[in-house]
């Protein structure tokens, strides 16, 4: 079988002030169009793993090589890692002082030095994508919470990262807004955009990940495919996990 | 409704107790210390007619030295208080250390005594350093029209310099506290979200961090440049030649003590003033 790791961590080791080990000697890889749901309890590290991947979160141990860059103290290899891994946060951290569309064409225009017309063009299309055209001139103070995180999700993607992580991009949202977030990363995953996402949405672990990885106490403790997780997992802390939250 | 008719007569009564008052002291002026008002002499120290041409006199000069001064100021103390916020909120010790040393030293120092050690140890070596009393002197004839126009008379351009550079220092030791409390206002996450995007660390202040710090700390900001407009007079004891300056001079050669304080305040006024209304009204732009 053709493997193509677009993520490859080994011995990835996190170790707070004080000593804490937020991840212990973690080791994954992730194929390029992967859609990875990370699921565990709070506390677990599942947010020190993603954040360690753009480089948010310095590691203390270990490698990491996404689509063959190596990251590592290198500025040119760091910036290339930060443009290529899209990444959207639980408070959708949109800058209130702009506009929808400036928000999402702010790194176009500063990183990737694309002329403005060009810009609004992306910013638009992408609005289309995340299905709220109509909000490119508002602030996002005036926008839902659903609307805010899918604008999120445009300017995250409008860097066209090859990766994508979701750390609980719908814990901040009322329940009535939770499904048309997922509905447009289902669609991202859909058209194989390589995803990890952190998540306490079982159904869209189950239904929309290929895989699961159930991460506890800095460890990964169990990483399987998506329908045999939550049919037969094989890991008592999973078991115990999954009676919890099922 | 009750609320207000009370408001109103409370008002009233202050309104006729200072006018009261003011009454009093001018009464107590003239019967008191037999003091002479002498107010027809003010306006030919605005403006005056020299050799058959309408000239602008000491308060004018003054008053616009006060402005330039202040102007210049406010520029550089916000780009020192800027940089110095960054620097003293960020993760290097070193810096950290530094900022607090310059922000404790400036706070807890006289400014009088300040604006002596700045002036003659920093602001005239520094000035002899550069050389510009030189380059000022070989300058062409537009340069030296346009110094006149955005600073002062280019011989006493070095003096003018140093004297910013000193209130700068002074004046940006407090809008460094002032940008580092904005600095903390902004939530983790916008450092993040930048960060993720790819932005320089440059851009990511410039665009996304200070807009925000500014539009919070507008106000405090606002107060720091009506200080400053103010804490300019100090500089008159390095003989630059700014309102208060101007005043002094022309106390001791007219004796005309109230009239001249008197308008050097309104002056002041108008200054500080017309500052905070245009601010104000930046702010509610801002907010909308
Ligand atoms: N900046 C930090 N400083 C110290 N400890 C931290 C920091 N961030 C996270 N931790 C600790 O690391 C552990 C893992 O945190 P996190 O990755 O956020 O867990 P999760 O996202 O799975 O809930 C937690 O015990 C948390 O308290
Ligand atoms: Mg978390």
């Amino acid at each position: 079988m053709e493997t193509n790791p677009i993520i490859t961590v080994s011995g990835l080791t996190k170790i707070f002030d004080g000593g804490f080990a937020a991840l212990n000697n973690v080791s994954v890889t992730v194929d390029k169009g992967e859609v990875v749901s990370i699921i565990g309890p709070s506390g677990a590290g599942k947010s020190t793993f993603l954040r360690c991947l753009n480089g948010l979160e310095e590691r203390d141990r270990g490698q990491i090589i996404i689509d063959g860059v190596p990251l590592d103290h290198n500025r040119k290899h760091r910036l290339e890692i930060r443009t290529e891994v899209g990444m959207v946060f639980q408070s959708f951290n949109l800058f209130p002082h702009m506009k929808v569309r400036d928000n999402i064409t702010l790194a176009l225009r500063r990183v990737k030095k694309i002329d403005p017309p060009r810009c609004r063009a992306i910013a638009d299309e992408l609005l289309e994508k995340v299905g709220i055209p109509e909000k490119a001139d508002s602030f996002p103070q005036n926008l839902s919470g659903g609307q805010q995180q899918r604008v999120a999700i445009a300017r995250a993607l409008a860097m066209n990262p090859k990766i994508m992580l979701f750390d609980e991009a719908t814990s901040a949202l009322d329940p009535e807004m939770i499904s048309e977030v997922l509905d447009v990363m289902k669609n991202l995953a859909t058209e194989g955009m390589t995803m990890l996402v952190v998540t306490h949405e079982m159904g869209f672990a189950r239904e929309v990940s290929n895989r699961i990885l159930f991460m506890d106490n800095g460890e990964i403790v169990e990483d399987c495919d998506a329908e045999r997780f939550f049919s037969n997992p094989e890991e008592s802390r999973s078991r115990q996990f999954l009676s919890k939250i099922l | 409704m009750i609320h207000r008719r009370h408001n109103y007569i409370l008002d009233s009564i202050l309104l006729v107790l200072l006018a009261g008052f003011f009454i009093w002291v001018v009464y107590r002026l003239k019967l008191g210390l037999g003091y002479t008002w002498n107010w027809k002499v003010i306006p030919q120290f605005f403006l005056r007619v020299h050799d058959g041409r309408l000239q602008m006199n000491v308060l004018t000069l003054g008053f616009l030295t006060t402005i330039r001064l202040s102007f210049w100021v406010v520029l550089f103390s916000v780009f020192i208080g800027t940089f110095a916020g960054i620097l003293g909120s960020g993760k290097s010790v070193f810096f950290k250390l530094l900022v607090r040393t310059y922000v404790e030293f400036t706070r807890n120092t006289p400014p009088l005594v300040l604006v002596f050690i700045f002036y003659f140890f920093v602001g005239s070596q520094l000035m002899q350093v550069i050389g510009v009393e030189e380059w000022v002197r070989n300058s062409p004839l537009w340069v030296k029209d346009l110094i006149r126009v955005l600073f002062s008379t280019p011989e006493r351009f070095p003096e003018f310099l140093s004297a910013v550079l000193t209130l700068s220092l002074y004046e940006g030791a407090y809008i460094t506290e002032i940008v580092r409390g904005g600095l903390l206002s902004i939530s983790k996450g916008q450092f993040e979200a930048s960060h993720a995007l790819g932005l320089s660390e440059a851009d990511t202040y410039v665009f996304v961090i200070l807009p925000q710090v500014f539009k919070n700390i507008l106000p405090s900001l606002t107060s720091q440049a009506i200080s400053v407009i103010k804490d300019s007079s100090i500089v008159s004891i390095i003989s630059i030649q700014e309102l208060t300056f101007q005043g002094m001079e022309l106390m001791a050669s007219t004796y005309l003590i109230f009239e001249i304080w008197i308008t050097i305040t309104a002056l002041y006024f108008i200054l500080t003033y017309t500052l905070s209304h245009l601010a104000g009204r930046l702010e509610k732009r801002l907010i909308r």
